[in-house]
């Protein structure tokens, strides 16, 4: 047995987007064992939610626990809420949602790639995806007004409706994107210097997956085939618009780099349907009932399944909320998958967890 | 969402007999303040299509210890830790410290401290 080292990671490193802390015990370079923190961020959100806000106000609040994945917590609140409230939305209203929560899966997966790239020593590639990504921004701009923090989904539907003239941007801006998705889909998937740096490293197999609860494209990585979109139909209708599940089995950095890829290509063809299909309804569905009892919602956010737990009763402010983010799913695996890899390797390894302490911490 | 009331007692037994990783995953743990009681709730999901979320329960009283699932579920350490520092819920073998720093009060998220 070589001599052990113990090398903390964070909060604050090159290598680290997001406020998280890792002490890695190395032995002859090799990563034997890995311990987590996630302290450093916990901003008291859900106790805000029931004493600060009425429960109108919540999913605007909620909205701001995560700037990447906004879209995704605001409609799993609205969801749970609406549960409580015992009122269905319009079929428009889900049919926007469905849309939004695309395109923003489109933006953070790129967002992660591209991390994945810097963290790899790709830094051209990393500047290019970044360029591409650039406009699921602006589609998202168009549609909900925001870049990111989107306050589109409320309890009862959604505060805008798709003109025209924006859903023909839409189609025009993916068609356009196509080519360059594609591009990117052959770079990430064969270039032999990236190959180096993610092939075979940081894996997790889907017995570990399985054991550890992992979500969300790592553990679709890993062929374990968990997505929310494909369990439950009841909130949003997703496999009428042609939603797929999209595994691979390696359960690598690069695979899980291609799954990322090919979920974008899914991403589109799900805008486009709803595009296409977009029903004619109103937007809201108004209600004077207060939340009584208690609900839960799971919804597939980009980085896996997200939780939302709520309990009320008959008053303006909730009783309990509760959120699980997917990166609080992933702290077991993430701590499981660096062992026997080179410490080198750690920050790419890092970067395709695509961790988010802003949602997990809350 | 189907509730399931148990106790501290049987609590291990029952999730034991319940769980099976290949067609279940534990999704989080949570407590609910019930005057001076607290609820503590485990939540599991279905893989299968439709799913299911079936949610554990048992009333405690504050400061009693919650036996650790962790021999179960090899991923429950990071729910229990949670619960230890936001809820201040005493669990089996759980120290403070995981989600909020070790010197910080716990239980931020109580109503009644």
């Amino acid at each position: 047995m070589g001599k052990q080292y113990e090398i903390p990671v964070g909060a604050q490193h090159i290598s680290l987007l997001e406020p998280l802390h890792f002490r890695f015990t190395t032995e002859n370079e090799k990563i034997v064992k890995t311990d987590a923190n996630v302290f450093y961020v916990h901003r008291g959100i859900e106790q805000a939610c029931c004493s600060k806000f009425k429960f109108r106000q919540v999913s605007f609040v909620v909205g701001r626990v995560c700037g990447l994945c906004s879209i995704s917590h605001t409609t799993a609140y609205s969801q749970v809420a609406e549960k409580l409230l015992k009122i269905e939305i319009p079929r428009r209203a889900k049919y926007l949602r469905m849309l939004v929560i695309e395109l923003d899966r489109i933006h953070s997966h790129l967002l992660c790639l591209s991390h994945v790239a810097e963290n790899s020593g790709f830094e051209a590639l990393f500047m290019k995806t970044m360029q591409y990504r650039e406009f699921s921004m602006e589609l998202l701009e168009a549609v909900c007004g925001n870049r990111i923090q989107y306050d589109f989904s409320i309890v009862g539907g959604v505060t805008r409706d798709l003109k025209p003239e924006v859903a023909d941007m839409i189609l025009k801006r993916l068609d356009h994107f196509m080519p360059q998705l594609e591009e990117l889909i052959g770079i990430y998937k064969n270039n032999w210097t990236l190959s180096l740096k993610n092939k075979g490293v940081g894996r997790i197999s889907k017995e570990d997956a399985m054991r550890l609860n992992v979500v969300g494209p790592f553990a679709r990585a890993a062929g374990l085939a968990v997505d929310v979109r494909n369990e439950t139909e009841d909130l949003l209708p997703w496999k009428e618009v042609g939603y797929e599940m999209i595994t691979d089995t390696a359960g690598d950095v690069h695979a899980r780099n291609m799954v990322r890829l090919r979920e974008i290509e899914v991403s589109i063809r799900i805008i486009r349907n709803v595009i296409a299909g977009l029903p004619e309804s109103d937007l809201v569905t108004e209600t004077k009932a207060f939340p009584e009892g208690e609900a839960t919602v799971r919804l597939e956010a980009p980085r896996g399944e997200l939780f939302y737990y709520a309990k009320g009763n008959k008053t303006q402010v909730l009783e309990r909320l509760k959120i699980k983010a997917p990166t609080f799913s992933n702290v077991a695996g993430m701590v499981h998958a660096f062992t026997n890899n080179e410490y080198a390797s750690a920050p790419a390894i890092i970067a395709s967890y695509d961790p988010c302490l802003s949602c997990t911490a809350r | 969402m189907k509730k399931i009331e148990t106790s501290l007692a049987t609590l291990k037994n029952d999730l034991a007999s319940f769980y099976n990783p290949a067609e279940h995953h534990f999704m989080v743990m949570n407590a609910v303040e019930m005057g001076e009681k607290m609820e503590v709730q485990w939540f599991f999901c279905d893989y299968a299509h439709p799913c299911e979320t079936t949610c554990f329960f048992t009333l405690i009283e504050r400061g009693e210890e919650v036996p650790s699932i962790k021999d179960i579920v090899d991923s429950a350490w990071v729910a229990e830790a949670e619960l230890v520092d936001l809820m201040n819920i005493n669990v089996e073998n759980t120290a403070k410290g995981f989600v909020l720093e070790p010197d910080f009060e716990s239980g931020p998220l109580l109503k009644k401290k």
